[in-house]
């Protein structure tokens, strides 16, 4: 039990700001709710951890468990206010500048107004996976992957440039 | 001009937020509560089934077979209504939430498509034969108890009834929206 402990520890600390910043892009940028989602996500880690195999990378094994436990959770509460994103990034980082934060808060704006999957697959690849990962998680083909990025990939600029 | 590269770079570049202190314990800290609420409704659920079968035997229902039937069918089908309930609840758990995306959605859709039959099918059923078993109890209730635990049996059945329906109702439109979702 103690070494499960500390593995799990270790998994947390490592994989903890990947986790959140996932989430973070999943709620407009929602930070109470990306710290519960982000918690519910290390709880179903915790309790999956014993069947764990290194077939895949931890970290591929985390965000699979992350996609799917965000988008399970947040069909069950699908409103998220942007209004609470606002404050949130602006709490966060004093040094963090005006424009930068104004660009974060239009890119999560322009995420969150993609397809459900569709947001998966540009979180990963915006967290800088590589395209086969990113296919491993989905459970698509690499071929269809990097096509629908290339189209997410515009779809996003053009949203962000309006 | 911006570009995808840009966007990455900015999404790389976001502030940090801290780990939380002893997080990793608060996670199994949360679990072990889980398991206590786990406890705790299976502790209720078994009290219900016991205070029907209490009220069995008060009433003295043994002597009358109409009363014994009923009260048996009142008891079966709540029984049955827990029973697919905590069916449910572990068909759900079970869900390996450590799959591909594409395997736990289709696996997730299969689950509330399920629900949702149980939901308009066996729940109405369930609902209309627990009513039924109860009206046709009342006049055995009436001649058995006091007329003011009479009168409190009624009001609180008709509370309870509503109350039920209102909260299936609202757990089929909030399962209903999920499936849509998906």
């Amino acid at each position: 039990m103690k070494a499960l402990e500390s593995q799990f520890k270790s998994v947390y600390e490592v994989n903890y700001p990947k986790v959140l910043r996932l989430c973070l892009g999943y709620t407009n940028g929602d930070l109470i709710r990306s710290k519960d989602l982000t918690q519910e996500v290390f709880i179903k880690v915790w309790q999956n951890l014993k069947s764990f195999r290194n077939q895949s990378s931890i970290s591929t094994w985390i965000y699979r468990i992350t996609v799917n436990t965000c988008l399970i959770e947040l069909r069950k509460k699908r409103t998220v206010k942007l209004t609470s994103s606002v404050i949130n990034v602006e709490e966060s980082n004093d040094n963090f500048s005006e424009e930068k934060e104004e660009k974060l808060k239009q890119l999560y704006k322009c995420i969150g107004c993609l397809k459900t999957e569709s947001q998966s697959i540009i979180l990963l690849e915006l967290e800088g996976l590589p395209q086969k990962e990113i296919a491993d998680i989905m459970g698509l083909s690499h071929e269809v992957i990097r096509v629908r990025i290339h189209r997410i990939k515009n779809e996003l600029t053009k949203c962000v440039k309006k | 001009m911006t570009t995808f590269e840009d966007l990455k770079s900015d999404w790389k570049n976001q502030p940090e937020q801290n780990i939380p202190e002893d997080g990793f314990k608060i996670i199994i800290q949360k679990i072990n509560e889980l398991k206590r609420k786990q406890i705790i409704t299976n502790v209720v659920l078994i009290l219900t089934i016991l205070i029907l079968v209490g009220f069995f035997f008060y009433i003295q229902a043994y002597n009358s077979t109409t009363v014994t039937l009923l009260l048996l069918l009142m008891i079966s089908v709540l029984l049955i209504r827990v029973i697919i309930e905590y069916i449910s609840i572990k068909k759900l758990k079970n869900i390996d939430v450590t799959a591909n995306s594409s395997v736990f959605n289709s696996n997730i859709k299969a689950y509330y498509k399920k629900r949702i039959k149980t939901h308009y099918i066996i729940t109405p059923i369930i609902i209309l034969l627990y009513s039924l078993g109860f009206i046709l109890l009342l006049p055995s209730f009436k001649i058995h108890l006091s007329e003011g635990f009479y009168t409190y049996i009624i009001f609180s059945a008709i509370i309870t009834l509503i109350v039920m329906v209102l909260f299936i109702r609202k757990q089929i439109k909030k399962e209903l929206l999920i499936v849509k979702g998906l």
